[in-house]
């Protein structure tokens, strides 16, 4: 839910745990208590897609049995797998643009045990059009970071779990060439295409490949993004990493991108989701400012995590 | 798991069997598991003992997806 800095203030003060995301100004002004945090001004609310720095996105997890709040650097972020509750839901949030991403996103698929815990969160950021500072809110302590992960693990109820799943409107073509790559990497200048050594930036510009499509990786079934930042000077670097042994593809162009979000959402069916993180470039490529999107609210972000980190997609949880 | 599911599942690992879950750490597990076989083929042991356990602590997943497979 969208409500005012009074109103957030007053659930916190009544001891609820809760998740915030808003503006740095907002979230700065809080009072400690069980609350994470992160910084964005964009939302999906009840009411539609907005961007505002006059309201926060603050989601009440009053299933949690206990809580507990730390924050991890780059050099300890994967104790979250020795740390968290054995049957609970791991709350990540990570400041854009920090090494802790970097390190967070190229080794968690390879990390042990990672999937035996659910993990899910996002990448906090700022309006685009501003040279905003992404920051990351330790409620407890009262500290903001902008180079540390905040982490809430979460304990469940015996016999609850929590499902994480995610909507992403990208698929591949099979019959489409093959690009892997040598080495886990957020830039890159060659890859192979079919097994021929190639530079990636020229085999985009020779096959007028549209840089807004994201290459996909298809795990089993569940395609998993990574889009591209930039390419220039003969380098293509992206919002997520590539890995090593993976089997990518350009994904198949959208024709209308909201029309297939919006087609995404319905066919993924009626779901109950306590929370959800949907994709900066979801929300302008889909156009989804003043459009509703049930039952899918909270914050947008500059990237989410569904145990790794992802691109372009919508992540949401929910609690069987 | 009956002998049958498990041989499924070491197909399915071996890439000779096709499936997709519902849920998208099973996927991601398979996929990772998949990779590790491919990496070292003498790994099936462990890639089985991995499986074994997201399928006993998730039980919810296991129903669901046992079934599916045996239907392989």
């Amino acid at each position: 839910m969208l409500i005012t800095l009074e109103e957030t203030i007053s659930l916190i003060n009544e001891g609820k745990i809760l998740h915030i995301a808003g503006d740095d100004s907002l979230l700065s002004a809080l009072p400690k208590g069980k609350w994470i945090g992160g910084t964005t001004p964009y939302f999906i609310g009840e009411d539609g897609g907005v961007c505002t720095k006059d309201r926060l996105s603050v989601t009440e997890l009053g299933f949690a049995e206990d809580v507990r709040i730390t924050s991890y650097g780059k050099y300890n972020v994967f104790q979250i797998v020795e740390e968290c509750f054995d049957n609970g839901l791991n709350l990540i949030i990570l400041p854009y643009g920090s090494d802790v991403i970097t390190k967070y996103s190229k080794e968690a698929p390879e990390v042990e045990e990672l999937l035996m815990h659910p993990t899910m969160g996002w990448i906090s950021g700022f309006k685009l059009d501003e040279e905003g500072v992404a920051k990351v809110y330790d409620g407890m302590s009262g500290e903001a970071y902008t180079d540390r992960a905040v982490v809430m693990f979460i304990k469940l109820p015996e016999g609850k779990s929590a499902m994480i799943n995610m909507i992403n409107i990208f698929t591949d073509d099979k019959s489409d060439p093959v690009i892997r790559f040598s080495d886990n990497e957020l830039s890159v200048r060659k890859c192979t295409v079919d097994g021929r050594e190639i530079n990636l930036s020229e085999y985009i510009e020779k096959n007028g490949i549209n840089a807004m499509m994201p290459l996909v990786a298809d795990y089993n079934g569940a395609y998993i993004n990574t889009s591209i930042k930039a390419v220039e000077n003969g380098t293509v670097s992206f919002y997520a990493p590539v890995f090593k042994d993976v089997e990518y593809r350009f994904a198949k162009p959208v024709g209308d991108y909201a029309e297939e979000f919006k087609r995404s959402i319905d066919a993924a069916g009626p779901h109950d989701p306590i929370i959800s993180f949907n994709c900066i470039l979801n929300y302008m490529n889909g156009e989804l400012e003043g459009k509703k999107i049930p039952p899918y609210t909270g914050p947008i972000t500059f990237g989410e995590v569904a145990y790794q980190l992802l691109n372009q997609t919508l992540v949401y949880c929910e609690i069987l | 798991m009956e002998a049958a599911v498990q041989e499924k599942i070491e197909r399915i690992l071996k890439g000779e069997l096709k499936y997709s879950s519902s849920n998208l750490a099973f996927n991601m597990l398979i996929t990772k598991m998949q990779k590790k076989l491919q990496a070292d083929p003498g790994s099936m042991g462990s890639c089985m003992e991995e499986m074994d356990a997201f399928l006993a602590k998730y039980p919810i997943v296991a129903k669901v997806d046992l079934a599916n497979i045996a239907a392989l």
